[in-house]
């Protein structure tokens, strides 16, 4: 770990030398810039407690849902209990004008910073203004914006489809001893970018292989929609030689056992069901996701931002990822809780993964 | 009880209601009174008001308009493609805005009054097809709005926020002319009793007419100003607007029987259920629970107005 530090900054003291905007931030084996970051952002420091916010958009599925108890868990941890003056979380629904508004209240009471899932990408230019005038620190994360005058975290989706991808490709070279058959895939809603950066990043390795071919099926990001949409793709085009999922792995290894479909290697989400399935199937492959931790994540970039250091505009956490052979019931995965909790709850290389007992400790609800 | 005896106690609720919920939120606001915490709050309250307003000219000819969001978004979204550039093209996109949305709600007066088709099925059905075209017109949200004429219509003069001195304006401008001018009386009549109406001379058709279209009018306007708050086009605002609006105008304590009400009680039921929503910021009230409690405040609302229809010995009093 010191080496790696000391590697990071010789790296970074290279940089900085020669050229201009790669600055030495803070962490950046956690605050990976992106590929198309340019820029670096800082703020003056302030010294704390602070006052921080969580403007959440819409909250009606699991996913927000477990954003909402991360972002608690993450304000009941000693460590930035002791920084925090007061920690509110609202949902405003899907209305852009709303969270505005909500931003808008936030700045006025001065708080110090505020996170949000935003509801539009566009809509919030006015609202940058106003919280840079007051000096609040406003930090998007998950659907962000089209601005770079904010610093914005997210994971790169691209990558997390392509993670999947060669996870699959070696899974299938290791049992064939040669790269070739059809593979299904199951991709997400279709009509926003997460979905459509995810099949690039999966087609990017894909296509490098001639013979694969690719069946394509639309699971929207729902178990049960992946459940239905792989047992018509198994009965009508099956058997495959691999499967990637984007979300609801769950449905799609349950499609597989209900048609006696070999257990073939997967690139999955990290679900706390699909994880169980994986480990008792003894199923190949990798699960790696998008993981709701990211609003524990926005808090800390929002601190990290009020101490003084220095981020990059846009940052990429490593992805949160396991070889399917390599999970581990009770830490990877947890027989005992729900099917629907996500297992991936920290970053690797950033602050300390949430225990079950950390995030169920903790309602949905604001306060 | 006369008619204005009621008329005149229900005014006199729906301010004191607003007056208390107002004073709750800034008791409960970290800031507590400021221009930025006013503007804030009167910004989002114009939003509905003009939306309740739209609503209110379709219910007093006893109608109902499922199609203001769909309108809303569908001129919102042509906002964000006309509504920039020198001041000579903001202006004629502005007016193509409003004329925009004039024509949607014509189109739905159309329906209703020559398809004879209910105003629910008539304005779902259109509603569909604004929103459809809103979605085709920009599928994600995006555009530009000039952000000078935005920031001036947002802000505030002197501490006064400029919303409000619009609303004001816009107020006047509607309720005098609604009383004082053969139209504003004729949309009355017609919603007061359609035969009668008809019976005098009234031009029915005319009156639903122009109704439906001035409802389109505020659909507009109220698209307009959440470009200006928002400085974007997005074909999704509808939906909230829509039932918002309903509520509103009921909080308001305007019948949906028709015939009956002005515009500033629909205004200040706009600005009540907005207060109550602002409440939930700082008072630690879940936002799943949101939609319960303006469910709850609806309920409330309509259970205030049929006391008023249960006590009355004639139920012809209820429609003065």
């Amino acid at each position: 770990m010191k080496n790696l530090a000391k590697l990071a900054l010789a790296a970074g003291a290279v940089l900085f030398a020669t050229s201009a905007f790669a600055e030495d931030t803070f962490n950046p084996t956690c605050f990976v810039p992106a590929g198309s970051s340019k820029k670096v952002i800082s703020y003056p420091k302030k010294d704390p407690p602070y006052k921080i916010a969580f403007v959440n958009g819409y909250a009606g599925n699991d996913w927000r849902t477990t954003a909402i108890q991360s972002a608690k868990a993450w304000a009941a941890r000693p460590e930035n209990k002791d920084k925090l003056a007061e920690f509110k979380v609202v949902s405003v629904g899907n209305d852009s004008a709303a969270q505005i508004a909500a931003i808008d209240n936030f700045i006025a009471a001065g708080y110090d910073g505020i996170s949000i899932i935003a509801v539009n990408p566009s809509a919030f230019d006015a609202v940058i203004k106003r919280a840079e005038r007051a000096g609040t620190v406003l930090v998007p994360f998950d659907n962000v914006l089209d601005t770079d005058k904010i610093v914005q975290i997210n994971e790169d989706q691209h990558q997390l489809g392509a993670i999947k991808a060669e996870a699959v490709v070696d899974a299938i070279q290791k049992a064939k001893g040669k790269v070739e058959g059809k593979i299904l895939e199951v991709s997400g809603l279709p009509g926003n970018s997460v979905d459509r950066d995810n099949h690039e990043g999966m087609r990017s390795v894909l296509d490098k292989y001639p013979g694969l071919s690719v069946v394509q099926v639309v699971g929207n990001w729902d178990a049960g929609t992946v459940q239905k949409v792989t047992a018509d793709a198994i009965a009508t085009q099956g058997p495959f030689d691999g499967v990637l999922v984007q979300e609801g792995t769950i449905g799609a290894i349950n499609a597989m056992l209900n048609a006696s479909h070999p257990m073939v290697p997967i690139g999955g989400d990290a679900g706390n069901g699909a994880r169980m399935l994986i480990s008792e199937h003894k199923i190949p492959g990798i699960t790696a996701a998008q993981a709701p931790a990211l609003s524990a994540m926005a808090l800390t970039t929002i601190v990290t931002l009020l101490e003084g250091n220095k981020l990059p505009q846009t940052v990429f956490f490593p992805i949160p990822q396991k070889k399917n052979e390599e999970l581990v019931s009770g830490t990877d995965f947890y027989p005992d809780l729900p099917k629907s909790y996500y297992t991936l709850t920290g970053f690797p290389g950033c602050d300390k993964p949430f225990t079950p007992d950390e995030l169920l400790g903790q309602t949905a609800e604001n306060n | 009880m006369t008619g204005m005896d009621r008329r005149r106690r229900r005014l006199l609720l729906v301010v004191v209601a607003l007056v208390v919920l107002f004073a709750a939120f800034i008791l409960t606001h970290p800031r507590g009174f400021s221009v930025y915490v006013v503007t804030i709050w009167a910004n989002q309250g114009v939003l509905l008001a003009l939306a309740a307003i739209a609503q209110f000219f379709v219910v007093i000819v006893r109608g109902i308009d499922l199609s203001i969001g769909s309108i809303i978004a569908l001129t919102n979204v042509a906002a964000s493609y006309l509504v920039f550039g020198t001041p000579g093209e903001i202006a004629f996109g502005i007016v193509v805005v409003l004329a925009l949305g004039v024509l949607c709600g014509f189109l739905n007066g159309l329906v209703v009054v020559f398809g004879r088709v209910e105003p629910i099925v008539a304005t779902l059905a259109t509603g569909a097809i604004y929103g459809g075209i809103a979605l085709l017109w920009r599928p994600i949200p995006g555009g530009e709005i000039d952000d000078t004429l935005g920031d001036l219509l947002t802000y505030d003069v002197n501490g006064v926020p400029t919303s409000l001195i619009v609303l004001v304006v816009v107020l006047v401008a509607i309720s005098i002319p609604l009383r004082r001018t053969r139209i504003g009386l004729s949309m009355l009549a017609v919603g007061s009793s359609e035969q009668s109406a008809f019976l005098t001379g009234i031009q029915v058709r005319v009156a639903k007419l122009v109704a439906y279209s001035l409802a389109g009018l505020f659909g507009a306007l109220t698209a307009l100003y959440i470009a200006f708050v928002t400085l974007t086009g997005d074909p999704a605002i509808g939906p909230a607007y829509t039932l918002n609006s309903i509520a509103a105008v009921v909080l308001g304590g305007v019948p949906l029987t028709g015939g009956v009400g002005a515009p500033l009680l629909a205004v200040l039921g706009a600005l009540i259920l907005k207060t109550i929503s602002s409440l939930m910021f700082f008072t630690g009230i879940p936002p799943l629970a949101q939609s319960f409690f303006e469910g709850l405040v609806l309920a409330v609302a309509i259970g205030i107005g049929a006391i008023d229809a249960l006590r009355s010995r004639s139920k012809l009093k209820v429609y003065e």
